[in-house]
């Protein structure tokens, strides 16, 4: 998986050269189109290893050994958990730095990037983007992990984050904060928190903060349900 | 001084939504010895198993293994039992070796030479690099109890060891439970429904049914010598041999006295002189079979 990702993240930024008048063109644009391509990949990466990890143990029938270990059941959950952050950070980690330095190569460092906006350093911008790349995931993985601990199903999981992943935007759209108030506290409309760098107004008026906080609370919601279920099934066949 | 038992099952009861599938099961099980779970399918032998190592819940009641609660200390007490719970299932794309060592690693203390000692125990020293995929059940099954024993456990769970095995992998089975418990005094706490498995490998047997234990039987031990059994006597003349030595009853076409061992050649010395031929003295040995049909036959399964 790791090499798919780090094979992507040097090629699409040649493959854009090939393109474009590479040298004219800036080494931002080139990081962010890379990045954001690339970061899909990332996101399903990491949903598939996420549902899996525990679905995995049950499907494999592995769970039974693995639960009489001498640790209580909130620990193998918190290490299964913490696994899956560990690889998701490493190959967001990965893709930025293959992604940069094979622009590096090949871009102009002078030229004033298109896709970042005036006022905020392009340095600056590309990396917030990142972060808040890394958000969407994180809460998509914590929504697959709490799918997998509930179904015990990695395909179930892994197919309904991802649908998730790839339908907020409809969702924003059907339920619009501009149109219902209720709709202002569903996890789906804050999820990209990149618009709040180019604007104060999220969507339906939302600040910034309010976002972060809807994110913290549906957050410690999926990690107590999954938590909850997980503790208390009865491991059966 | 009678040492503590290695399990207390105290009062244990287990339901699911209205359903009692275990009655209110209290059950010592002594160490150093093979103690044997029998009862016909369904009667909740892996049920209790469960519940001994955490897998389920306890409704009500509680067990101990080495003093310490499955329910409030886990840790504790799950760090005293290797278990291999129905189907031996390893991750099949890694090979054995790999399995073991995985394990290995969530456990305190386990060094690469206790990896190569349990491997030999069982016996898999030729196939432990292959793939488990590539295994027979018989050496999935060893590779179980191998992972059950890495961290030298006190007590060890099997459940159903035998299902599937041919009659050579149980034979090797039963041999080295039996190594295990007289030679590193493990306790070995093994479930099965076949009666005559459970006559071979163990000290004591627990029998349950529909949930509840019906009868605890030692099966080999002290007191065997002191103790009275039913000795037939196969004779010409049962009639004559009832009056010459009282309390005897016939039975099948062979004189039955419940006697000790010191008195059958007295009894005999006393049939031959007053003329009675004896052609045969036999122990009756009600196999574990007919006192188990006996106890479990009527009831049917709920
Ligand atoms: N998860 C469950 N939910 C409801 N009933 C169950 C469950 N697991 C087992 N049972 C029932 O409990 C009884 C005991 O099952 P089990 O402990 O597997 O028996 P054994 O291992 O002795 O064959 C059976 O009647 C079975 O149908
Ligand atoms: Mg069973």
């Amino acid at each position: 998986m790791l090499s798919i990702l780090a094979l992507l993240s040097i090629g699409v930024p040649i493959l854009l050269s090939l393109e474009n008048n590479a040298t004219k063109q800036s080494v931002w644009d080139s990081f962010m189109m890379s990045t954001s391509f690339v970061f899909f990949l990332n996101t399903i990466f990491a949903v598939v290893i996420a549902a899996e990890s525990v679905a995995g143990e049950f499907s494999w029938g592995t769970i039974k050994l693995l639960l009489i270990r001498p640790w209580s059941r909130s620990k193998i959950l918190a290490s299964k958990y913490i696994a899956t952050l560990l690889f998701s950070i490493l190959s967001t980690v990965l893709l930025a730095a293959l992604s940069f330095f094979t622009s590096l190569l090949i871009y102009s460092t002078d030229t004033i990037p298109s896709m970042v906006p005036p006022g905020i350093g392009a340095g600056k911008y590309v990396f917030l983007s990142l972060v808040c790349s890394y958000v969407d995931l994180f809460i998509t993985v914590a929504i697959a992990f709490m799918l997998s601990t509930v179904f015990r199903s990695g395909g179930l999981s892994i197919g309904l984050s991802l649908f998730i992943m790839f339908t907020k935007g409809i969702f924003t759209m059907i339920f619009n904060p501009e149109k219902y108030t209720w709709a202002n506290y569903l996890l789906f409309n804050h999820m990209d928190l990149s618009r709040y760098l180019v604007t104060n107004q999220g969507p339906g008026g939302a600040t910034i903060g309010f976002s972060i906080s809807i994110l913290a609370v549906y957050y410690l919601i999926l990690m107590a349900v999954t938590w909850v279920v997980f503790k208390k099934r009865d491991v059966a066949a | 001084m009678q040492q503590e038992p290695v399990v207390r099952i105290e009062g244990v009861s287990k339901k699911i939504s209205s359903k009692t599938l275990i009655h209110n099961l209290t059950l010592h099980i002594p160490a150093g010895q093979v103690f044997g779970f029998l009862g016909p399918n369904g009667a909740g032998k892996t049920t209790t198993i469960r519940m001994m190592v955490g897998l389920m819940s306890i409704t009500e009641g509680d067990i101990f293994v080495g003093g310490h609660s499955v329910k409030n200390e886990f840790e504790q007490a799950i760090a005293q039992v290797g278990a291999i719970v129905e189907n031996p299932e390893m991750y099949k794309f890694m090979s054995g070796y790999q399995n073991l060592l995985h394990y290995a690693r969530m456990m305190p203390n386990i060094s690469k030479e206790r990896i190569h000692e349990v491997v030999e125990l069982v016996g898999l020293q030729k196939r432990i690099h292959d793939k488990v995929r590539t295994y027979s059940l018989g050496m999935r099954q060893r590779l179980g109890v191998a992972q059950a024993l890495l961290h030298r456990p006190k007590l060890l769970v099997l459940d159903e060891p035998t299902n599937g095995l041919d009659p050579q992998g149980i034979r090797e089975l039963r041999d080295y439970l039996r190594h295990l418990s007289r030679i590193e005094g493990i306790t070995v706490f093994v479930s099965s429904h076949l009666l005559s498995e459970m006559e071979l490998m163990c000290d004591t047997v627990a029998v349950i049914q529909n949930g509840k234990l019906v009868d605890v039987r030692q099966l080999k031990g002290q007191g065997e010598e002191s103790l009275a059994v039913p000795i037939a006597f196969d004779v010409d003349d049962l009639a004559q041999a009832a009056r010459i030595v009282p309390g005897g009853k016939v039975e099948d076409n062979v004189f039955i006295v419940q006697t000790v061992r010191e008195e059958i050649a007295e009894i005999n010395a006393r049939l031959v002189q007053a003329g009675v031929k004896v052609f045969g003295i036999n122990k009756v040995t009600r196999s574990l079979e007919d006192q188990f049909l006996e106890m479990t036959g009527s009831e049917s399964i709920e």
